[in-house]
């Protein structure tokens, strides 16, 4: 039943019966009951006596209608009256947040602005809904984007603020509004916030003060005809000449089977495009580009799909990311436990990456170590080693054919804490002595690595025949950055399909639930699948399984070209992929999205200490450098919540990006620093991205509130809610029920019925 | 370490003297078969056709065979971790493409060596990929056919003379003098070898052992004929050719 048929038959709307106490107002209650049951007890007695000639069936019939006439009369004569909390009149303030910033520039209602709204419902004192609330209410205007200010009329709105944050706007409307009493907000928005800040906070601060939120969405909560690159994924960081890979998803509406051409540009220059086939409305259609990370530094990477005919939005069809690329030699300590043809083909593999580091230690007889290319004489001389400080000088590790009783239960924590707390990649290959093989269940490594592992094995497993599996990657591989073994997706996909099986001698138990698995194997064309190639994330860092031991045979098989590369990519972008991301003990990042010119930057840092041992009360200084070269030192402060972390901001007043290292003082000269992390300060376009109106958001916040969401075309019962609400100084309103339409209608229906019945049954 | 290659090339020594003895010069049989690729290390010795043929059933390649790679994978297997088979080991032609399975192999009798069209390739591409061949067995002038039959597998290869300082003469015994003696012609061994690239800094992809014959050597290490320190020198050479071989 809608709204206004509710009101006409009951004469007022539901939401006043939801909140008002029902009662009756009659002064003599009980003469009246008194009265009305010996009515009714007349009335039974009339219809049940005998000697009628009437049958049975009719003076039911008859005899329950008159009781509900009867009924429905008490009903009214007892004078219902709903006990409804209003406002008092001009006792309360009411604040009303109107949202100035640009995506309310988007022409979606009705062919205007969403601003118009703004302008017809609070333009000026005398608009459509500001007189009305002012009739009741103290009127207090705030214009509200990054921040909120009060302003006289929406008349003064400019709506060319470069954020929405909602949770902002209604923690400073409340401030601003004091300890008067206050009837509620109401909030005029397309709903499109874009911060970082958590809006539960604010909501549970306006439900302790019991201040409803009247929530007015403008805007169409889908957008007709509109093309978005909606988010790219891509790593923070990469290695020179590593293949980066982009995920680029693009949604649209109106378009779809619309083919479109999606360019990535690296400086002004085109290095990547792709036709794109638009899917189905709302869909997202996942984009894989990839490039060849060629120079080093911060690159920052354009997205563009060129504007689209009566496409409503075009600034959200350009999207910006930028990848640091290292041109930094990355060290992994290559363990075996004895000597293999994998160790001599991965080591030959990335001989020539000048950005890789194989350090070999391979034990080839009991306390006897080869050690290949190591930077000095003492590196591993003393064995595996021995302290976090020797150990975490690496950034990835690969364990071959190592049994775990190897090494000391302390070993075997620290490669663990290499992994979770160092931020390393760790690497298991396939071999006799590796996985449950090398008894790794029920140690600290097993709980690292992504598959499960039996806690005990066979004692003649490790001597067990080797199984040969044909290997397939996966659905995931797809957009892998290891798995890309040919020049495009389509070759990389056909080279999978040719290359020699290998073979393993690991028995490997199903996925831990978080891992992701890369490469499956299967035996023979009917042959059950296992577990080739899985990673998970583990703590700061990630582990990796390939359980099997000859992928050299990519490289070294018969039926491979002698020039072919497969093996040497395959192994380049997986040692690339095992020291990604890997943090120093110092870390710093900018937190929250973009930043536009004049913004503040805030700074997050991770300080520890060569161990990886989190520091507290360091003197711990941001060395920021402005796009024109000013520096600029900001200091960090231990946030005291969590261990090792520190806070700070600046104010961003350059375009371009801004280059920033975390730096620890350690005793009086010593000095700790962090990589550079990148700020890329730019004019936002994130109020265009996302930007159909989030009507799920506001009604969220009015439910969660008491207050009430409204369309710009209901808004015009928003003064008589308000005046309901229970916030503020209110009084206590009768509102009488007994002249209810219902109520007439009913009885005359009623009478009319028992009438017709009468006629029908010749009674009457 | 030492003591421990010479006492084991001693005990084998003494405890098959007598049998060893009377097989000096037999004939092996070279019928047996291969055993499949299963990862673990396997000693692979390269057949080829005789220049001339057979001569009274000798092929040349099959010298030393079986005794000499039975006698080195057990040394092998003692001193390392190294997991070989110890009773079995693989007879390929440099055209199988079997021997891409394993990227070690042993060629002996050079100065015999021919070479098919197909053999030619197939060890250039087995050289180039990443194999490691060890050629032994072969004096004096045998180095011409040698030399030439390289020459046809890998046409820009530049044989160069080693000397101690090499690395695989430290991967895993360290090696500090390379005065060798020929076991039956008494002349000086000298060590060449064949660099990826003809690079010296690169991977070393052939190593020979000219005027010298280490599968002699260890083939009867055990019988007393030859002196325990000198079977020992060339177990060490052979260790270290299968350490290099497989991590460089």
């Amino acid at each position: 039943m809608s709204e206004s048929v509710f009101e006409f038959l009951f004469k007022y709307r539901p939401a006043i019966f939801q909140r008002g106490e029902l009662t009756f107002a009659t002064p003599n209650l009980p003469t009246v009951i008194l009265c009305a049951t010996a009515v009714i007890v007349i009335a039974v007695l009339t219809y049940s006596r005998g000697g009628w000639k009437t049958r049975l069936g009719d003076r039911l019939v008859l005899g329950a209608a008159r009781l509900v006439i009867l009924g429905l009369v008490l009903f009214a004569l007892l004078r219902p009256t709903l006990i409804v909390s209003a406002s008092v009149p001009q006792r309360n303030l009411v604040g009303v947040l109107i949202d100035d910033s640009r995506s309310m520039r988007i022409a979606d209602v009705d062919g205007k602005p969403r601003s118009s709204v703004a302008t017809r419902l609070f333009g000026a004192q005398d608009s459509a809904l500001f007189a009305k609330l002012s009739e009741r209410f103290g009127v207090r205007v705030f214009r509200f984007s990054r921040d909120a200010e009060r302003v006289a009329s929406a008349s003064e709105l400019t709506f060319a603020g470069r954020r929405t944050e909602i949770a902002t706007a209604l923690e400073h409307a409340v401030q601003a509004l004091g300890d008067a009493p206050v009837a509620g907000i109401v909030l005029l928005t397309d709903g499109g916030d874009n911060s970082a800040a958590r809006i539960t906070d604010s909501l549970l601060a306006l439900k302790a003060r019991r201040i409803p939120v009247f929530t007015v969405g403008v805007g169409e909560e889908h957008l007709n005809r509109d093309v978005e690159i909606s988010r790219v994924e891509l790593p923070r960081s990469v290695l020179l000449g590593s293949s980066l890979l982009f995920n680029v998803l693009v949604t649209q509406r109106g378009f779809s089977g619309d083919r479109v051409k999606l360019q990535v540009e690296d400086g002004g220059r085109i290095v990547a495009t792709e036709d794109v086939t638009l899917g189905e409305d709302g869909a997202t259609t996942p984009v894989r580009l990839r490039v060849s990370a060629s120079e080093p530094g911060p690159r920052r990477f354009r997205f563009r799909i060129a504007p689209l005919k009566s496409e409503q939005i075009t600034q959200n069809n350009d999207r910006e990311a930028l990848v640091v690329v290292r041109d930094e030699r990355e060290k992994i300590l290559y363990v075996e436990g004895e000597p293999r043809f994998e160790i001599k083909y991965l080591r030959r593999a990335v001989a020539g990456d000048s950005n890789l580091q194989v350090v070999g230690f391979i034990r080839t007889a009991k306390d006897k170590f080869l050690r290949l290319d190591v930077d000095d004489a003492e590196e591993l001389a003393a064995g595996f080693p021995k302290t976090r400080e020797e150990l975490f000088k690496y950034r990835g590790i690969i364990l071959g054919s190592m049994e775990a009783s190897f090494f000391t239960h302390d070993q075997l924590r620290m490669l663990a804490d290499f992994v979770g707390e160092r931020g390393g990649g760790l690497l298991m290959l396939g071999g006799a002595h590796a996985f449950a093989e090398g008894g790794y269940g029920g140690t600290p490594l097993g709980n690292v690595l992504p598959v499960m592992l039996p806690v005990s094995t066979d004692s003649d497993s490790a001597d067990a025949a080797p199984v040969e599996l044909s290997v397939t990657p996966t659905d995931a591989a797809r957009s892998h950055a290891a798995t890309q073994i040919g020049a495009t997706e389509r070759e990389s996909a056909d080279r999978w399909k040719t290359l020699p099986p290998l073979s393993t001698v690991n028995r490997i138990g199903r996925l831990k639930p978080g891992a992701t698995s890369l490469l499956t194997g299967s035996t023979g064309s009917a042959g059950s699948r296992q577990v080739v190639l899985a990673h998970q994330r583990y703590g700061r860092g990630k582990a990796i399984a390939l359980a099997v031991q000859d992928s050299w045979f990519w490289q070294m098989h018969a039926d491979i070209p002698v020039d072919d590369m497969t093996h040497e990519t395959f192994w380049r972008q997986m040692l690339r992929w095992l020291v990604s991301d890997v943090s120093e003990p110092v870390s710093i990042v900018a937190e929250g999205g973009e930043v536009a010119p004049g913004e503040t930057v805030h700074l997050l840092a991770e300080v520890r200490d060569s161990a990886y041992l989190r520091v507290n009360g360091g003197e711990v200084v941001a060395r920021v450098t402005a796009p024109s070269g000013t520096p600029i030192d900001v200091p960090l402060r231990w946030t005291v919540e969590r261990d090792g972390e520190y806070r700070g901001s600046f104010l961003a007043e350059e375009e371009g990006a801004y280059s920033v290292r975390a730096e620890l003082k350690i005793g009086d000269t010593g000095t700790a620093l962090s990589d550079t992390a990148f700020v890329p300060v730019a004019e936002s376009q994130a109020e265009f991205f996302d930007a159909a109106m989030r009507a799920p958001l506001l009604q969220r916040i009015a439910r969660e509130t008491g207050g009430r969401f409204y369309r710009p075309d209901d808004v015009g019962r928003l003064p008589e809610d308000l005046s309901l609400s229970q916030s503020g100084a209110t009084v206590l309103e009768q509102k009488e029920l007994w002249d209810m339409p219902a109520i007439f209608l009913l009885l005359s229906a009623l009478v009319g019925a028992e009438w017709g019945y009468r006629r029908y049954r010749r009674l009457a | 370490m030492m003591r421990k290659l010479t006492f084991l090339a001693f005990a084998l020594a003494t405890a098959v003297n007598h049998a060893s003895a009377q097989r000096r010069f037999e004939r092996p049989p070279v019928d047996a078969e291969n055993i499949p690729y299963d990862g673990r290390f396997t000693f692979v010795r390269i057949k080829f056709t005789p220049l001339s043929g057979s001569q009274w059933g000798d092929v040349k390649w099959n010298h030393d065979y079986p005794r000499g790679e039975r006698n080195f994978t057990r040394i092998l297997s003692e001193v390392g971790t190294l997991k070989p088979h110890l009773t079995a080991s693989n007879i390929l032609t440099l055209d199988d493409p079997e021997l891409f399975k394993y990227p070690i192999a042993y060629l002996c009798e050079p100065g015999f060596w021919t070479l098919t069209e197909k053999e030619a390739r197939g060890l250039g591409d087995y050289l180039k990929k990443g194999g490691f061949l060890i050629v032994d067995d072969f004096v004096g002038n045998h180095w011409m056919n040698f030399a030439a039959r390289m020459n046809e597998a890998l046409p820009d290869a530049r044989l160069v003379q080693l000397d101690s300082s090499h690395a695989i003469f430290d991967s895993f015994f360290h090696i500090e003098s390379l005065d060798f003696d020929h076991p039956n012609f008494g002349v000086k061994a000298e060590f060449w070898g064949i660099f990826e690239d003809n690079d010296p800094k690169k991977r070393l992809m052939v190593i020979v052992n000219y005027n010298n014959d280490i599968g002699d050597y260890w083939e009867w290490s055990d019988t007393g004929f030859i002196p325990i320190q000198i079977s020992n020198e060339a177990y060490k050479l052979g260790v270290n050719y299968v350490i290099y071989g497989m991590t460089r």
